[in-house]
């Protein structure tokens, strides 16, 4: 029974995405049926897993067995990190399920839509489950496969199109890396498994250099996925996307597998000082600079995009100072803040009919009062109010890097402040004052299939962060492992503080504005880092395009392809020239070939 | 648990009493004899895996029939394939019937029909002896069973001279090969006294200083059963036989021909291979005729433009792919077994894919004006159904990753590079490229052309269920292949 479980977990998405994509798309109905049965049925299964299964639990099987020298297992694991995350996904996951039955109501895709969310809880869910880097991998292309499929689910709109391409590509340049690390592991350590790799770790902590390399390839790949500097740019266009899948895949869960591997891999970083103080760099300065980006943008959905990644660059952070708990402990709990801010824009642009602009809403604290109260709780907890979720996880990582490195605790610390900033703008700039457009004027709260899921993030906004909420979910062991660092008080304080004084400068700054009083260009236009890779990009194929025409017209065309075709060709009609029809001549063939066989054996 | 050789008796049983059956009524429509002799083969396919394995060798009394006959998880593996091949070619026979009744005079409606349904149970059961078979002469009886039901099957439709003319060929040139085969079982019996396998290989073993006439004997042999698996240069017969024979009695020559062809070469091959001083050459021999039949097949295949022919070039190329592992057992007799379920699995892989083009081939040639490449133009908005499976068998013929075809090619390739065979490994990849082209332009007809017919494809349901459970075989196997390895896995003991 226990080794059934992670498979049941695992593959029930994947019938249901096999069902509604190739058979039952026809029907909306059964679609959305098909699609939550199975994500309840992955629901119920890791609760299960959470009460029931042991400590830790492992199941595979041999996928491709070539002899000693390779062997592929498909294997299933179940420990503490993987039950919080299987809880966040198929939680988080359940929630956006019944809010999305609402959101895509009207829409022709629905079918599809569920379908290919089915098929992005099947691949999350294996990255989750996966015992080895190889499976990771594959399930780590398949997540990037639905999340195009769904950044692009409007397909005949060309920004979403674009989007979901650049989303698509710049993975890509993540995952070269990727695969080169899971390569270089392999050719050194000879296997793929996570246990396998750890027992045979002297191997690569015998060659440093190696070591440091192949850890750094690995983050290439988090550095892809979770959208950190300098592959950040694909995350905010992919709000292009309809809003639940944002909070699933671009807020909650998808975005944050790069913090979940660098977790699952910590043991092959943490020998290795160089490549985690890399990694704790990036992170910071991703979660500073994400955080600039966002006090300047007017878009709903962008502004949460940008703080995802600030977010996100802190959880990084955390990685690099090693506190890989605390890192958990903030992926989990903002899981649920930032999916209840993401749906709750969702709700705020379903009411007003897609309206994304701030500055176009106003007053919506009145006509849609449960959303507002709902994402006051989410902006509350990101920004890091005093006991809520957010203030507890991020202090775990404040801490860390306080005891570790001063400047990536100086990042950190503006990080907060800023976010505490833009969250207020934010919320002061939608829901208070005066409505600046008509659809704001005729906003109203959303049916109860939308509203639900928000109250229940809500709350489990606010208590995720406490240890009674907390440490059967994390284990006892790895949650004080979070809380390890030394007792402080200073750090809290500082935490409050920024908080409060980020808050209040917004507050005062914006409330009863109808036009942003600060305009800086730069960061309004992302510090002009899309239109600087684009240059790059076109003037690099430039030049390689022209290079490569060169070769293809004259080398590759001319000389093998035209030659070697012809070649092909000619032997082809030779050959059919053997095939005369006549049946003489096929016994006289015949007999020739037995001779010259006789010749050849028995000269 | 019952002894293996039931099965054959009851295959032969069946065919025996449908015959019986078939001259007592007057039924008009035969495909009743065809249904139950799938049902009576698929129970049979059942029932072979509750057979009893070989007994010790120590309990086998003189005189008994184990002294010919083996039912080793090889034997028993081929049988298989056997059956479903003949339950595939009794349902495309199915459908077939309506071109056989324009080709066949007859009195009164449905006579000469009967036999075309029960003939195959008997090639089947010659099929299965010789899968069994330890000794050559059941080993040559059960070759001819086959080869004589062939015969007649290939010429049923003696209206059309196409037909005839590819039963005349295929008997003249079958009688030929036979002869060579005959011969060489002599040259070995006189040379250990010995017909059986395992006793001969023990005699070989002993003889000195005539490698000549050992050299010989084999060749012989060699040549009657490469006629039988298409190697170069005694594919001749192939390419006319295939296309003008009916459609279900190619798919069955390509197939179950094939299959107990390679097992057998395997069998024979191992007690020559036992004498030191002859290994070199007959690997060298194998080797050049894996060659020449691996560029052969694939390279004729590029200019044609039926697709009944196309698949008989493909035949031969993938004899030839097969033919690779049969050269690299190298020197060590140990890898026998390795190279017998890398064999196995291609061939199983082979059945799925080419009974799956053939199943389609069957139906769209029935509803089109002939089997050219051009009908199956706008196949995709014609029957997108028959268009996907189509486009699954040719991918897996064209050995396109996640099917069986790639990974039976993979293994064939992985022993290529184990027994050192670059030469082999470079012409396998060169015509692989070439594969993916002749295959992929029926795929591409049949999405970028437009239809000359635009009326729907009726799909009988026994043939639809048939085609879903190849596609879905050809993806299930080929993305987890360990099953079918697992069956073949015991097979140290070939």
């Amino acid at each position: 029974m226990a080794h059934t479980l992670p498979w049941l977990i695992l593959l029930s998405p994947l019938v249901s995405a096999l069902l509604v994509l190739l058979f039952a798309h026809r029907s909306k109905a059964l679609s959305v049926a098909l699609s939550l049965a199975a994500v309840f049925v992955s629901l119920g299964g890791s609760l299960l897993a959470f009460s029931k299964a042991p400590e830790s639990l492992s199941t595979h099987f041999t996928w491709i067995d070539l002899g000693p020298a390779f062997q592929l297992n498909i294997g299933l694991k179940i420990d503490d990190l993987t039950k919080v995350m299987l809880l966040v996904v198929t939680g988080i996951g359940a929630l956006v399920h019944i809010y999305s039955t609402v959101y895509m109501e009207k829409d022709e895709g629905k079918s599809r839509f569920f379908g290919s969310l089915s098929l992005f809880m099947f691949s999350m869910l294996g990255i989750v489950l996966a015992d080895n880097l190889a499976m990771m991998f594959i399930f780590w292309e398949l997540v990037g496969v639905s999340s195009y499929l769904l950044i692009g689910h409007w397909f005949t709109k060309e920004s979403a199109a674009a989007a979901a391409n650049k989303a698509f590509l710049t993975n890509r340049i993540g995952d070269f890396g990727f695969m080169a690390g899971i390569l270089l592991v392999w050719s050194i350590t000879d296997s793929l498994g996570f246990a396998e790799i750890a027992a045979n770790i002297s191997k690569l902590t015998n060659n440093p250099t190696l070591l440091t390399i192949s850890g750094l390839c690995l983050f290439c790949g988090a550095v892809g996925k979770s959208a950190q500097l300098p592959l950040h740019v694909w995350l905010p266009d992919a709000m292009e996307g309809p809003t639940p899948v944002s909070a699933l895949i671009h807020a909650a869960t998808m975005v944050a597998a790069g913090v979940y591997m660098l977790a699952r891999i910590f043991f092959l970083l943490e020998p290795s000082a160089l490549a985690l103080s890399v990694i704790a760099w990036i992170g910071a300065t991703t979660a500073l600079f994400a955080a600039l980006l966002a006090t300047q943008q007017n878009d709903i959905k962008k502004i949460l995009a940008y703080s995802t990644l600030s977010q996100l660059g802190l959880m990084v952070a955390g990685i690099g100072v090693g506190a890989w708990g605390a890192s958990m402990f903030h992926l989990f709990t903002h899981a649920f803040f930032k999916a209840l801010l993401f749906l709750g824009s969702g709700a705020i642009i379903h009411a007003l009919h897609h309206e994304q602009d701030i500055w176009k809403m106003g007053g919506l604290k009145k006509t849609m009062p449960k959303t507002f109260w709902t994402f006051a709780i989410g902006t509350l907890a990101l920004t890091g109010a005093p006991f809520l979720a957010g203030f507890f996880s991020k202090d775990a990582i404040l801490l860390a890097a306080y005891a570790k490195n001063p400047f990536i605790f100086g990042f950190a610390l503006i990080t907060s402040l800023l976010t505490a900033f833009y969250m207020t703008r934010l919320v002061v700039v939608a829901f208070f004052g005066k409505a600046r457009s008509d659809a704001a004027k005729h906003g109203h709260d959303c049916p109860p299939a939308m509203t639900v899921p928000l109250l229940i993030l809500a709350i489990l906004s606010i208590i995720a962060g406490y240890p009674v909420f907390a440490e059967p979910i994390f284990g006892h062991d790895n949650f004080h492992a979070a809380h390890a660092a030394t007792h402080n008080t200073l750090v809290p304080l500082l935490a409050i503080s920024v908080f409060a004084l980020g808050t209040i400068v917004a507050y005062v700054l914006y409330c009863g504005k109808s036009k942003d009083p600060i305009v800086i260009r730069p960061l309004a236009n992302r510090l002009y880092i899309d239109e600087f890779y684009s240059a790059l990009i076109a003037g690099t194929q430039d030049v390689l395009a022209s290079l490569s025409g060169w070769l293809d017209r004259y080398v590759l065309d001319g000389v093998l392809v035209r030659g070697l075709s012809a070649g092909t060709w000619g032997a082809g009609y030779l050959f059919r020239l053997l095939q005369f029809g006549n049946l003489q001549g096929y016994a006289f063939l015949f007999g020739a070939g037995v001779v010259a066989l006789l010749y050849l054996l028995i000269k | 648990m019952f002894p293996p050789i039931t099965l054959e008796i009851l295959v032969l049983c069946l065919g025996l009493l449908l015959l019986l059956v078939e001259s007592f009524t007057n039924n008009p429509d035969k495909r009743i004899l065809a249904k139950c002799a799938i049902l009576g083969l698929l129970c049979l396919f059942i029932g072979s895996f509750f057979v009893e394995g070989n007994p010790a060798l120590e309990s086998i009394a003189p005189g008994s029939f184990w002294h010919f006959y083996s039912a080793d998880s090889a034997a028993l593996f081929f049988k298989r394939i056997a059956l479903l091949t003949t339950v595939g070619v009794l349902i495309m026979s199915m459908d077939y019937q309506q071109v056989l009744a324009k080709f066949i005079p007859s009195s009164r409606p449905g006579a000469g029909l009967g036999e075309f349904f029960c003939l195959p149970l008997f090639t089947c059961t010659g099929l299965m002896f010789m899968a069994s078979a330890t000794d050559l002469i059941l080993a040559f009886v059960a070759l001819e069973l086959v080869t004589i039901s062939f015969y007649v099957l290939v010429a049923y439709m003696r209206g059309n001279a196409a037909t005839l003319e590819a039963g005349v060929k295929y008997l003249i040139l079958g009688a030929l090969s036979t002869g060579f085969v005959v011969y060489g079982i002599t040259w070995i019996f006189g040379l250990t006294g010995e017909t059986n396998l395992a006793k001969v290989a023990t005699k070989l073993a002993l003889l000195e200083g005539s490698d000549t006439a050992i050299l010989f004997s084999l060749l012989l042999v060699l040549v009657g059963l490469g006629f039988k698996v298409a190697a170069v240069p005694f594919q001749g017969w192939v390419p006319d036989v295939y296309q003008g024979a009916p459609t279900p009695v190619t798919a069955f020559l390509s197939i179950g021909s094939k299959s107990a062809g390679f097992l057998l070469l395997l069998r024979v091959l191992e007690p020559f291979l036992g004498v030191a001083s002859i290994q070199a050459k007959v690997l060298c021999i194998l080797t050049l005729i894996a060659g020449a039949t691996l560029l052969f097949g694939n390279l004729a295949a590029l200019t044609q433009d039926n697709f009944k022919r196309l698949l008989a070039y493909s035949s031969i190329g993938h004899a030839g792919y097969l033919l690779v592992a049969v050269a690299s057992i190298g020197t060590k007799a140990s890898s026998f077994g390795s190279i017998g379920s890398t064999i196995g699995f291609y061939l199983f892989g082979y059945l799925l894919m080419t009974l799956l083009s053939f199943l389609v081939l069957n139906i769209v040639s029935i509803h089109s004006r002939g089997d050219d490449i051009i009908q199956f133009n706008g196949l995709a908005k014609r029957s997108p159904f028959l268009a996907y499976a189509l486009l699954a068998s040719m991918s897996s013929l064209a050995g396109i990753p996640f099917t069986v075809g790639f990974y039976g090619k993979f293994l064939v390739f992985a022993q290529a590079i184990n027994a050192h065979q670059y030469v082999l490994l470079a012409l396998g990849i060169i015509t692989v490229a070439a594969g993916f082209y002749f295959y992929l332009r029926v795929v591409a007809a049949m999405w970028w052309q437009d239809p000359a017919i635009v009326t729907p494809i009726p799909i009988s349901p026994l043939t639809k269920i048939a085609i879903v459970l190849l596609v879905a075989g050809i993806f299930i196997f080929g993305v987890c292949p360990k099953p079918i390895l697992t069956l073949l896995s015991p097979l140290a003991a070939l």
